[in-house]
């Protein structure tokens, strides 16, 4: 019962809400968006600690049926949504996207949330598949309707790209499930755990290859990728959090339920392919990070670069990778999204944030915002005591001693290559950090006290990045945008949440472990 | 307890300073209390343990098969450099609420002196290879934040930065040499890989081998060993360090002279079991430091400013303490290094914060500025001296005792196998050249010489007019600096009694080598005064090369010729990405819409004649089918 009001409330008030669109007033919809995201999280919470089942049958003739329920890999997912549903409504409240009616943004963004509910909870083939399904259209509605105001076209373009690559993925997902649940002649997860496993090899690679290839667009694994960072440029704030902490996931999630879990022996075959991709594309999005000039597109390639290290984790096949794996996709959730939150103020303040020109420094401009970009990108390089560090330091130590011996220098290779990737990533982050928080401008309005006098006057000036000009006589440059960029309150109270939730997986882990362990166990085990 | 005590209470400082640090004197009161309380709680804990270890487990974590059981513990020399980290970071925040009292953003720079502090200290108690990976790292990013505390110059930016991405590039190999540690040992705990790979490798007739596989325990410590080297700044990773003088001098002291720089020392001291068994690691470590503390010392006589002349000195001594474990037989131990390391605290945060009350005195850190300063200030005077003392290494004082015992134990290690005999070499020519730049950098502030004014100051790092209007109208804070300098002059002498209460593992000090090293501290002294005759004796020894001197023999111009290419890969692969990769996408969906034209078009074009023959022989087809298969 609980199961059915997490995942069907969201769905139900969103769809009313898009239906309603401008017949119901701001404040009642706005008010019915909250209370049905407070409800979805007492629920989420309640029922990640009962962890009730909800089994009927669906399609009894197929042998299909409506089978949800949680367990150790799902839980910490659907926390994570259903909080990251509150903070994207309070978030909406605050700055809600223009291009339409308030109803069908916040509608939208409930449809997407039920949606990742039904994918995390569902625990038949076929049903999540279909959950998988939900989400597309909602995200395309926002990518494409409330996007980037400035450009038409490149909303449209962002919008196809998005749609034409997930279906892709989604169709080719959907044969490796269909001839999965035939072979197997069952499509409940907890059967298949053993009955794929029996396949022979041959089908269990095919099967392998369908759901890994159509799942790894959704990951997003290189070079699958590119969808990700126009979506992210176009979207709007609050659809580029719930893009970089939901459906990211959801991925992943597949991709350990799936041919991991379902048909082993066929996804260790091709776990080095996998985890060559996900090391190149750790490198191959931290290199693009290096010269980025737009910043959304930057922390999408970086988003694309963390996911890396969670696959090497998954292709490692041992329990120490799923848990690094799994746990790295929760940190990363929470990382991007306050790394979204940050930027995505600054965009709707200057119209874009291009690195390229001269930026006033946050740290002086706008402190709090300024601390909240610092924390992201400590995580994003993967600091300790911050969450990034525990996902991509243990796939590093998984991806050294993997599960099949035969792969060994393969994989000790990616594992040396990944230890490099966390160097591009401090050498990304820290540009980041030199362009925009401490930055090169100060802004001329200021009384020059004679600590600066000093330091423009007589220090050589050892400015790194070419061609960008340096100290004083760039000033004016920043006259153009505005200082006034400090959070506002709706936007501190989810910075200060999802702060919080960066410290705590960063300084205990073994929350999250303890509840991932017994499922991770029972999913690596089963192995004949 | 002690142990996640005194961490404890410098991490809750270093959060609660974050929350305070508008209020300047909340800021303050909340860094010095807690680092007096730390420090005076480590000073007991120094005198109270005794030999044995003790083990405090915290709650640990499972990672399928591997053990990571996070403990802490303490022993005899890890109270001791606990001591001494926690007195260095007490006497920084004293003296801090002075030297930084007109600075707007001092609470921050107080906070981030608590984290820093607490995580040297995770280095120094940890007993889990997790826990010095967390500490070595937040070390890193906390001296990120520190170096470039003064954020509004551009100088102190890129400064920080190059720190951070040159460590950071060395921690490749620390990472990758404590995951292969730990998956070998099948745990992170640090006894148990000791026990795992320290053992003698040996093979019998038929091949069958027991221990651990000597090639692979050879690659990974001279992977850990190049992420030491990176932290200490040792060739080639030395250059991050002088031009982190960018950062505020009580700052320089405790990262770069007293702490951060050293904690290599730290950690190779705690796994050195195993570096001793791995010939390979002890070759590089020791051929590594050996040209680093000639050459660091050769860079230091040459520098136009004093602060980075203490820098490179840093660098010379820290690869000193790292010469002694590259040396040392296995059956001595690393106590001569982590005795050196301790000492080497003491009297560089002294000088450190020395220079740092002459400074504020003239206005700035040059040679040029410096000149005569101590004249103006005797407590400033006699500081230097015994800190320029005890770097030379005179018998008696901490340095002098310090030094003695790495030079016997490279000794030792010289005539048995290893790298010994490089490295005595190098050790001796750094005591001449040691001596030679202590004394002139004595001769210069003292005014005992004249220093001509068309020394070209280009790395100068001026420290602004701010602070020197500011030493003239707060005596009260600049008593409490005073006090600070006294308690580290009166270490620096009398430290030598760490000898006495056994907090060190050395050997017997031998009469040969002390006279040996007095010698050459003479044949130092003598080569300054007589370069001295004609001025500066760092000018006379560059001989008009003081730009080339300045910039580190353009080492920074190397690392530079490193970074560009990357970059420029990064650019072909932006282009790649958004050219080749997404050009299929783009094609794919350009060719979708070009085909839903055509149809589009095919349709509209599309006449009832035609449709009237389709639909004919769409009857024809239905017909054959049905009739057919009764043929």
């Amino acid at each position: 019962m609980a199961l059915i009001v997490l995942v069907g409330l969201p769905l139900l008030v969103g769809a009313v809400l898009v239906v309603a669109g401008r017949a119901l007033a701001d404040r009642v919809s706005r008010g019915l968006a909250l209370a049905a995201v407070l409800v979805a999280l007492g629920v989420g919470i309640g029922a990640s600690w009962t962890r009730p089942s909800f089994d009927v049958a669906w399609l009894p003739e197929l042998g299909l049926r409506l089978h949800l329920a949680l367990d150790g890999v799902s839980v910490p997912l659907v926390l994570l949504t259903v909080v990251v549903g509150v903070l994207v409504v309070v978030l909406a409240r605050d700055s809600m996207p223009e291009g339409g009616s308030p109803a069908t943004v916040l509608g939208c963004l409930l449809l997407v949330e039920g949606g990742a509910l039904a994918t995390f909870a569902a625990r038949d083939a076929v049903l999540f598949f279909v959950a998988f399904e939900v989400v597309l259209i909602p995200m395309w509605v926002l990518i494409t309707r409330f996007g980037d105001p400035h450009d038409l076209r490149a909303r449209r373009e962002a919008g196809h790209r998005f749609l034409l690559y997930t279906v892709i993925g989604s169709t080719l997902m959907l044969i490796g499930i269909l001839v999965l649940v035939t072979s197997a002649g069952t499509s409940d997860f907890s059967e298949l755990l053993s009955a794929g496993a029996e396949l022979p090899r041959g089908r269990q690679l095919t099967i392998a290859l369908l759901l890994t290839v159509g799942l790894a667009v959704k990951v997003p694994v290189f070079p699958l990728h590119t969808w990700l960072p126009s979506a992210h440029t176009i979207a709007p704030t609050v659809g580029s959090v719930l893009l970089a902490a939901i459906l990211l996931k959801m991925g992943t999630y597949g991709l350990v339920r799936l041919p991991l879990a379902s048909v082993p022996e066929g996804f260790a075959v091709i776990a080095p392919w996998l985890a060559i991709a996900g090391v190149v594309g750790i490198i191959w999005g931290a290199l693009v990070c290096l010269v980025e000039r737009d910043l959304k597109r930057l922390i999408a390639y970086s988003s694309v670069a963390h996911m890396g290290f969670v696959v090497l984790g998954i292709a490692s096949g041992t329990e120490i990778g799923l848990q690094a794996a799994l746990y790295g996709n929760l940190a990363h959730g929470v990382i991007s999204a306050l790394l979204f939150v940050v930027v995505g103020g600054l965009k709707s303040r200057w119209g874009s944030v291009d690195l390229g020109r001269v930026l006033p420094a946050l740290r002086e401009v706008a402190p709090h915002r300024g601390f909240f970009l610092i924390l992201g990108l400590a995580a994003a390089l993967g600091l300790p005591g911050l969450a990034g560090f525990w996902g991509e330091f243990f796939a590093i130590v998984a991806a050294w001693q993997p599960a099949d011996l035969a792969d060994i220098a393969v994989m000790r290779t990616c594992a040396v290559v990944a230890a490099i990737g966390g160097l591009l990533a401090a050498a990304y982050s820290l540009r980041v950090a030199n362009l925009l928080w401490i930055g090169d401008a100060h802004p001329v309005e200021w009384s020059l006290d004679e600590e600066m006098e000093d330091s423009i006057s007589s220090s050589s000036d050892h400015s790194t990045d070419a061609g960008r000009g340096a100290g004083a006589g760039a000033g004016s440059g920043s006259r153009e945008l505005s200082t006034e960029v400090e959070t506002s309150g709706g936007e501190r109270l989810v910075l200060l949440v999802l702060s919080a939730g960066i410290f705590g997986l960063g300084l205990m882990p073994w929350w999250a472990m303890d509840v991932m362990a017994p499922s991770i166990q029972s999913l690596i085990g089963v192995r004949p | 307890m002690t142990a996640y005590l005194l961490i404890g209470v410098l991490a809750a400082a270093g959060l609660l300073g974050l929350l305070v640090a508008r209020s300047p004197i909340a800021a303050r009161a909340v860094a010095v209390g807690a680092s007096g309380f730390v420090a005076i709680v480590a000073t007991g804990a120094m005198l109270r343990t005794s030999m044995e270890e003790l083990h405090e487990t915290a709650v640990g974590l499972q990672f399928g098969e591997l053990v990571v059981p996070l403990d802490l513990g303490t022993s005899r020399t890890t109270a001791a450099i606990a001591f001494v980290v926690a007195l260095v970071t007490a006497a920084v925040q004293i003296y801090s609420t002075w030297y930084l009292a007109s600075d707007d953003r001092q609470g921050i720079f107080a906070a981030n002196v608590s984290i820093f502090s607490a995580a040297m200290l995770l280095v120094v108690f940890s007993r889990d290879l997790v826990l010095t990976l967390i500490g070595w790292e937040v070390m890193g990013w906390c001296s990120y934040l520190l170096i470039g505390h003064w954020s509004r110059k551009a100088s102190a930016r890129r400064a920080a930065l190059k720190a951070f991405l040159v460590t950071r590039l060395a921690d490749i190999g620390f990472v990758l040499g404590v995951v292969g540690l730990a998956i070998g040992a099948r745990t992170t705990r640090l006894d148990d890989v000791v026990s795992t790979w320290a053992q003698a490798s040996t093979c019998d007739a038929l091949g069958a081998c027991t221990g651990p596989d000597a090639v692979l325990r050879n690659v990974l410590m001279c992977l850990l060993v190049i992420g030491v080297l990176g932290k200490s700044a040792s060739v080639p990773f030395q250059d991050w360090l002088a031009d982190a003088m960018e950062g505020p001098t009580p700052a320089s002291a405790l990262i770069h002279a007293a702490t951060m720089v050293a904690a290599g020392t730290v950690v190779l001291g705690s796994i050195f079991p195993v570096l001793a068994q791995a010939e390979a690691a002890r070759w590089l470590l020791g051929i590594a430091t050996a040209i680093t503390m000639v050459l660091a010392a050769v860079l230091a006589l040459g520098q136009s400013d004093l602060k980075r002349l203490l820098a490179w000195s840093t660098v010379s001594q820290v690869a000193i303490m790292l010469s002694a474990l590259a040396s040392a037989p296995a059956a001595d131990g690393p106590g001569a290094g982590l005795f050196h390391m301790w000492s080497h605290a003491i009297f560089k945060s002294l000088l450190f914060l020395a220079l740092g009350l002459l400074s504020v005195i003239v206005g700035g850190t040059s040679a040029v500025a410096l000149r005569g300063s101590a004249m103006r200030s005797r407590l400033g005077r006699w500081a230097l001296l015994f800190g320029l003392l005890s770097l030379s290494g005179v018998p008696i004082l901490v340095g002098g005792v310090s030094k003695e015992h790495v030079v016997e134990e490279v000794y030792a290690g010289a005539i048995a196998a290893g790298p010994g005999m490089v490295v005595l070499l190098a050790l001796l020519l750094t005591v001449v050249l040691t001596a030679a730049y202590s004394t002139r950098a004595y001769l210069v502030v003292a005014e005992l010489i004249d220093v001509p004014a068309t020394i070209a100051a280009e790395h100068a790092v001026p420290e602004s007019r701010r602070h020197r209007r500011q030493a003239t109208l707060d005596p009260a804070g600049r008593g409490a600096a005073n006090a600070v300098l006294l308690v580290l002059s009166v270490l620096s002498i009398v430290g030598g009694l760490a000898i006495t209460l056994r907090l060190f593992e050395v050997g017997e000090s031998s009469w040969t080598w002390t006279a040996v090293t007095v010698l050459l501290i003479a044949v130092g002294c003598g080569f300054a005064f007589a370069l001295a005759r004609e001025g500066d004796p760092g000018v006379r020894f560059v001989r008009g090369h003081s730009g080339w001197f300045d910039r580190g023999f353009g080492a920074d111009t190397a690392y530079l010729a490193v970074a560009r290419p990357v970059v420029r890969l990064a650019r072909v692969v932006a282009f790649l990405d958004r050219e080749v990769i997404d050009g299929y996408v783009q094609g794919a969906a350009a060719s979708t819409r070009i085909a839903g034209a055509l149809a589009e078009l095919g349709h509209r074009a599309e006449r009832a004649r035609l449709g009237v023959w389709l639909v004919g022989l769409g009857l024809i087809l239905v017909l054959a089918v049905g009739v057919l298969p009764w043929r």
